[in-house]
């Protein structure tokens, strides 16, 4: 006799034990939110499965029924992969760190360091444009680098809580890079940075190809180079064994014969590398200027995002695709349903409160599958 | 110098209040990164309730004031609540959930602010306008040469916080109640073994932070801009934490952050006024409180004590 409800069977099905339990679980988070933000349309008197249409239109995915001139789906696809590129660095040094047990909440600082670095010192030079783009993504590498040596020095050498020494850092380096942006780099009329010079930009802008003109993001091969490298690191080399080893158990690590120290120094290197990426292709490619006082909101979103995409590398791309799909359709859908545009973040955020709990939701799954063998 | 206590009191005062949440939430034993989001929608609420106060009844407007910041400590503890719920019942990783809870509270109070004054008030507006807090001076206290300042022109809602922090400590501290508080955070399954609930306490703990954090929120809507805006989210529940990682999470050490937080503020902003130097310098001054608290950190890490069970998920089986 089979007792067990159906609703639980399913639930069992979504998050239970088996192959591919964290992928379920996360595709069950994201019907989950989905289901919230249907609700919250549906309050608010709008038809959610056109609003979930036109996020997709918005976002390039699915074809408008009309296009401005120049303009077409692949344009709109094309902008999208501009605005999620630096997203995939930002999560991915996220994953990064999570794995190594390091919660990295300084991506956004990082990427102010990095960006306003980049502007500075190549971002109104005259090189010729090859080698300004390069030299702006070896400068991003660079100082990200750096600022994650020292959080990660500062962890294994004075036993510092990471977290707490990111936040401060977060602030000081928004605070001081607003200062010489105010003092030397102000564009009286945007109040922002001077916009970065074309040749350094990581994206081009308004790019004709063929009859359209798009946005071309040079780093987006990149981007998909470093979610190979960092799994293929992860997953086939010692150095991703003993990271992962450190993460999940310092202690026995140690015991071990591992060397936690250059773990979590090493660790932060590659998280700080790929903050420090994020920083320029977000202030150098889909952005041109850096507005002085504020720390970007993708860098907060990233940990997140990570989170969704369960820290591994194909996860965190494929999660920031998602995320910014929402991002990016917005617009275009709050234009269309005279929808706030707000309900974008609130969905997303919505949608990372879920991804928090998988864990619990994968528990109670097993729990429930223990019971019905049982029975 | 006048300007500098009056200045730092007011400043330092909603942040003490908000590092004393903390310190309830983390005492318990449940790290509390939300404190920034808490603090907004506490003011969001607080405001909210003023804005339709204010509309529906024509009373005297310091007694809408006051029930605005209940009504924050109300917003604050709601969503608090969900911290709670993540972290306790949900077993959610605890820095995770506040990152979360933060970037909601953004969203929801950004969304709702836009959609309640385009369907309630009918002014497309992401703000609240508020009054401005009444001020008060002392009469004989005052003349004192230089405390005298203290109690100078101050806002009401400092003697409100150090009422409540003096009973928030006293609670803390004197009181069963705060003692069973302290035993979670450092060994829950003691607490456990005494016959206390560990999840209820740290369940009314991380509400009590939130509350407090709410007022605190609301004190610097009020302070700062005299509106809620979206403002509001400027980092001073970080800085909150801050303050009570310096204070090695003991309410009295706290206070002394707090105070040298505020005062190196305003006496950063009037150095800066007065040596009319650009107003971009003030941002120099405002890295001062989170230099100070790193290199201090640097020091003293190793003598800096958490509390032992500090972002542990209770686990009755463990011992």
């Amino acid at each position: 006799m089979n007792t067990t409800s159906l609703p639980k069977r399913v639930f069992i099905l979504c998050c239970g034990k088996g192959k591919h339990q964290l992928l379920r679980t996360s595709l069950f988070c994201i019907f989950l939110s989905l289901l919230a933000g249907t609700l919250l349309l549906l309050i608010l008197g709008k038809n959610p499965l056109e609003a979930y249409k036109s996020i997709l239109q918005g976002a390039g995915i699915l074809a408008k029924p009309r296009y401005a001139g120049r303009k077409s789906q692949l344009t709109d696809f094309m902008s999208l992969l501009n605005y999620t590129t630096p997203m995939i660095f930002a999560a991915l040094s996220v994953a990064v760190a999570l794995k190594c047990g390091i919660f990295n909440i300084c991506v956004s600082g990082i990427m102010v360091f990095s960006g306003f670095m980049a502007t500075v010192l190549f971002g109104y030079s005259s090189l010729n444009p090859l080698l300004a783009k390069i030299l702006v993504v070896f400068s991003g590498i660079l100082f990200g680098a750096l600022i994650g040596v020292l959080i990660g020095y500062l962890k294994h050498r004075f036993n510092m809580n990471e977290v707490v020494v990111a936040i401060m850092l977060n602030y000081i380096i928004s605070y001081v890079v607003s200062f010489f942006i105010q003092t030397r780099y102000i564009d009286p009329i945007t109040r922002q940075s001077v916009a970065v010079s074309q040749n350094a930009r990581l994206t081009l802008f308004n790019h004709p190809v063929g009859n359209l003109n798009m946005e071309i993001p040079l780093v987006f091969p990149l981007a998909l180079i470093a979610v190979f490298v960092i799994k293929f690191v992860l997953d086939k080399t010692r150095f991703g064994f003993e990271l992962k080893a450190v993460g999940s158990n310092n202690k026995a690590s140690k015991y071990a014969g591992i060397n936690v120290g250059r773990a979590v120094v090493f660790t932060m290197i590659i998280s700080g590398a790929l903050a420090g990426l994020a920083g320029v292709s977000y202030y150098l490619g889909s952005n041109a200027s850096i507005q002085p006082r504020v720390l970007p909101s993708l860098g907060f979103d990233a940990i997140a995002v990570a989170l969704l995409g369960n820290s591994s590398a194909i996860g965190s791309f494929f999660a920031s695709l998602l995320v910014m799909i929402f991002d990016c359709g917005t617009t275009y859908m709050s234009s269309r349903l005279q929808v706030l545009r707000e309900i974008a973040a609130l969905i997303t955020s919505i949608l990372l409160l879920f991804s928090a709990i998988g864990i619990f939701f994968r528990t109670l799954a097993d729990r429930m599958q223990r019971e019905i063998e049982e029975v | 110098m006048d300007t500098i206590i009056v200045e730092g009191l007011s400043f330092s005062l909603p942040l003490f209040i908000i590092a004393i949440g903390g310190i309830y939430s983390e005492g318990s034993g449940v790290t509390n990164l939300a404190l920034e989001g808490l603090l907004g929608f506490g003011a969001f609420f607080g405001g909210l309730s003023y804005a339709l106060l204010s509309r529906n009844f024509a009373g005297d407007p310091a007694v809408l004031i006051y029930a605005s910041l209940a009504f924050a400590m109300i917003g604050g503890g709601t969503l608090a609540l969900l911290h709670a719920l993540m972290c306790i019942k949900f077993k959610a990783n605890q820095v995770i959930s506040g990152v979360v809870i933060n970037m909601l509270s953004v969203a929801l109070t950004a969304f709702l602010a836009n959609q309640i004054n385009a369907s309630v008030f009918g002014q497309p507006s992401n703000k609240f306008l508020l009054e401005v807090f009444p001020r008060s001076t002392i009469p004989l206290l005052s003349q004192i040469p230089v405390l005298g300042a203290a109690f100078t022109n101050f806002y009401t809602f400092e003697l409100i916080i150090i009422a409540v922090a003096l009973f928030m400590a006293y609670l803390l501290y004197k009181t069963p109640t705060g003692m069973h508080i302290r035993a979670c955070g450092d060994n829950p399954h003691a607490l456990a073994a005494a016959g206390g609930n560990v999840q209820k306490v740290r369940f009314w703990a991380v509400i009590t932070s939130g509350a407090l954090a709410g007022l605190g929120g609301m004190c610097f809507a009020y302070s700062i801009s005299t509106t809620f805006s979206p403002n509001i989210y400027m980092g001073f529940g970080y800085l909150a934490i801050a303050a009570y990682i310096f204070g090695s999470w003991k309410i009295g050490p706290t206070f002394l952050a707090c105070i040298l937080f505020g005062f190196a503020r305003s006496a950063g902003y009037v150095l800066v006024q007065k040596l009319s130097l650009p107003s971009s310098y003030g941002d120099l001054v405002l890295t001062l409180p989170y230099i100070v608290t790193l290199v201090l950190l640097l020091f003293f890490s190793s003598s800096n004590k958490p509390p032992r069970a500090l972002g542990e998920v209770y686990d009755q089986a463990k011992r």
